[in-house]
């Protein structure tokens, strides 16, 4: 009975998403040639699946001893390290904000979500009107206040560029981290707040011992979950740097990218994605693991 | 009730001067940051390039004109004509796409979260690992696979092709967000349900799902959002002029020197806005429906 209900749904990421993700795994195996219309293939109801020649793993090896990939994955891990911190950190502060009683508070909460809502190619367009070197409104305000000689080139300079990345993502992102800290600290009892403050315990104090410790299972949630997108960010570098300049924004996921969609080289590229891939499975299993506590917790 | 009442999220009535002063600095830096930059890219796309550069800045503009968006709206001849031309056509694409595919996560994916928030069965807790993995997998890495595949089927470059790949990132969440939804709604109302000779699925169907709304309405609305902002599998399979979708198309502007920034702004603003208007109408439900099932699993 119950498979009557899960099965179309079931059937339907079967077909959109395990077939492509295990033909995925077999083309990074193989020697893909997207001009080659012979050789080996799978015939399924009338069409043609080619399936390429089996190399082993030598699209692995080639990837992993090009120093561009290593250098790209240290990038990465700076790339999420900081983009995590940030995301975290700053969705935190606003949520203590946004948890405050002033008025007006519920019209903020709205426009928590817009940068939220908003296309990573829009999100990276309305910066780009305020960080271009040209037209780009920060400098224009930065000039008029006299505190800058000239313009900044914000994406000029590789770690300068880097780190512009960093912040417009989490822009993009900490947003919902403070949905989830404000779901969170929404279904902390004011009994314990107000027993912190019989206690004499500040803002601080009450800060410290009661909030961040309720909040814990939550900030875990929010690090995974920040950690996942970080790794998977493509649009915005799309946007922003392309990469560059030379490869000092390139993360290993926009390397995988312009492997296989720039240069078309399947093999290789499928073979990036799929270290990606492996780190995704690990942070899945943290997260299931996560999900878990809390069920086993609620009892 | 009072009391409860004054120490939510600390208490403002006896708050100092000192500390409100603070307060409400920081709320204003909040707001600024979470708005400005949108608000500027809309003084952006009713400003001419020219003011835009010109130096000395200023952030009121001098001239204010509809000319960007007469422009990508075909009403206005111009040089890069060609470019803007194509946003009306793929805002129709993004909406006949985001709309199928909601469509089909609503089906699909309600009865699959109903399932998981109802029933036991056997490899109940592997699938459900199976499809937190595909929630997190990098959506990239299977377009290698769509793109051989579709142009197998001929698939390439149609809104079909689109709406199969796109699937295969939102089914998961809207089975995630479903689960967790039908989980808030007491069990009991089905078992009333069964006992007045129901079966399951009239249970689900006449009862269950229309008081459903909130849910459904959250986990739509989320789809729709997702699918309306997508660009890299858009980018990748749809290359044909014409065939593709809106964020595409912005970013082809983008890359182009000839095209103004305020035309592009106007593009973006006009594109972002049915997301953003969607959100906040909805507002209420997609943060239920989202903190619920990231939260609770």
């Amino acid at each position: 009975m119950a498979w009557l209900f899960v099965g179309p749904a079931l059937l339907g990421i079967g077909l959109v998403v395990v077939f492509p993700l295990v033909y995925s795994l077999w083309l990074s195996f193989t020697d893909v040639n997207l001009l080659r219309s012979t050789g080996p293939a799978v015939e399924l109801w009338g069409m043609r699946i080619p399936l390429f020649r089996w190399i082993g793993a030598r699209n692995y090896t080639q990837v992993l001893t090009d120093p561009l990939y290593w250098d790209s994955l240290w990038r990465t891990l700076y790339f999420v390290g900081a983009f995590v911190i940030e995301a975290t950190l700053v969705g935190f502060g606003v949520a203590l904000v946004l948890n405050e009683r002033f008025p007006g508070r519920p019209l903020m909460r709205s426009l928590l979500l817009v940068p939220w809502s908003l296309s990573r190619i829009v999100v990276g367009l309305l910066w780009i009107g305020i960080l271009d070197f040209e037209f780009g409104a920060l400098n224009g305000l930065l000039l008029r206040a006299g505190l800058v000689d000239g313009a900044i080139a914000f994406f000029k300079e590789g770690w300068t560029a880097l780190n512009v990345l960093v912040s417009v993502y989490m822009w993009n992102q900490a947003p919902f981290a403070t949905l989830l800290f404000l779901a969170g600290m929404q279904s902390i009892s004011e009994d314990l707040y107000a027993a912190a403050e019989v206690d004499g315990a500040g803002y601080w104090r009450r800060l410290w011992y009661v909030t961040v410790p309720a909040l814990r299972p939550i900030v875990f949630l929010v690090l995974v979950l920040a950690t996942v997108n970080g790794f998977l960010m493509l649009d915005l570098i799309y946007v922003l740097t392309m990469g560059g300049p030379a490869y000092d924004t390139t993360t290993v996921s926009w390397h995988g990218f312009k492997t296989s969609f720039t240069f078309f080289k399947f093999g290789p590229g499928t073979a990036i994605l799929y270290t990606l891939t492996a780190l995704c499975l690990l942070l899945t299993v943290v997260y299931h693991k996560l999900v878990l506590a809390r069920f086993e917790a609620e009892g | 009730m009072t009391t409860r009442a004054r120490y939510r999220g600390g208490n403002y009535r006896r708050r100092s001067v000192g500390s409100q002063v603070i307060l409400y600095a920081t709320v204003t830096a909040v707001a600024l940051w979470l708005i400005a930059p949108f608000v500027w890219l809309f003084v952006t796309s009713v400003s001419y390039q020219r003011n835009l550069l010109a130096r000395p800045f200023t952030l009121v503009p001098p001239e204010v004109t509809l000319d960007n968006y007469r422009k990508i709206l075909g009403l206005v001849r111009f040089h890069a004509e060609g470019q803007a031309g194509k946003i009306l056509a793929s805002m129709w694409n993004s909406l006949v796409v985001a709309l199928v595919v909601t469509g089909v996560n609503l089906v699909m994916g309600t009865t699959a979260g109903y399932a998981y928030a109802r029933f036991h069965f056997p490899l109940k807790m592997l699938s459900l690992f199976a499809l937190l993995f595909t929630r997190m997998l990098p959506t990239i890495v299977l377009i290698p696979a769509f793109f051989l595949v579709f142009r197998a089927l001929g698939l390439q470059n149609t809104l079909t092709g689109l709406v199969i790949a796109y699937c295969s990132f939102t089914l998961p969440f809207t089975v995630w967000i479903m689960k967790a939804y039908f989980e808030t709604i007491p069990a009991d109302l089905d078992k009333s349900a069964l006992v007045d000779g129901c079966n399951r699925f009239q249970a689900y169907w006449r009862v269950v799902l229309p008081v459903s709304g909130p849910g459904l309405v959250a986990g739509g609305a989320f789809t729709f959002m997702l699918c309306w902002n997508e660009f890299v599998v858009a980018q990748i399979l749809n290359t044909k002029p014409g065939t593709t979708t809106l964020p595409p198309v912005i970013a082809g502007m983008n890359g182009q020197i000839n095209i103004d920034y305020s035309v592009i702004a106007a593009s973006g603003f006009l594109g972002a806005l049915p997301a953003v208007l969607l959100v906040l109408v909805f507002q209420k439900y997609m943060v239920q429906g989202l903190t619920a099932g990231s939260v609770k699993g």
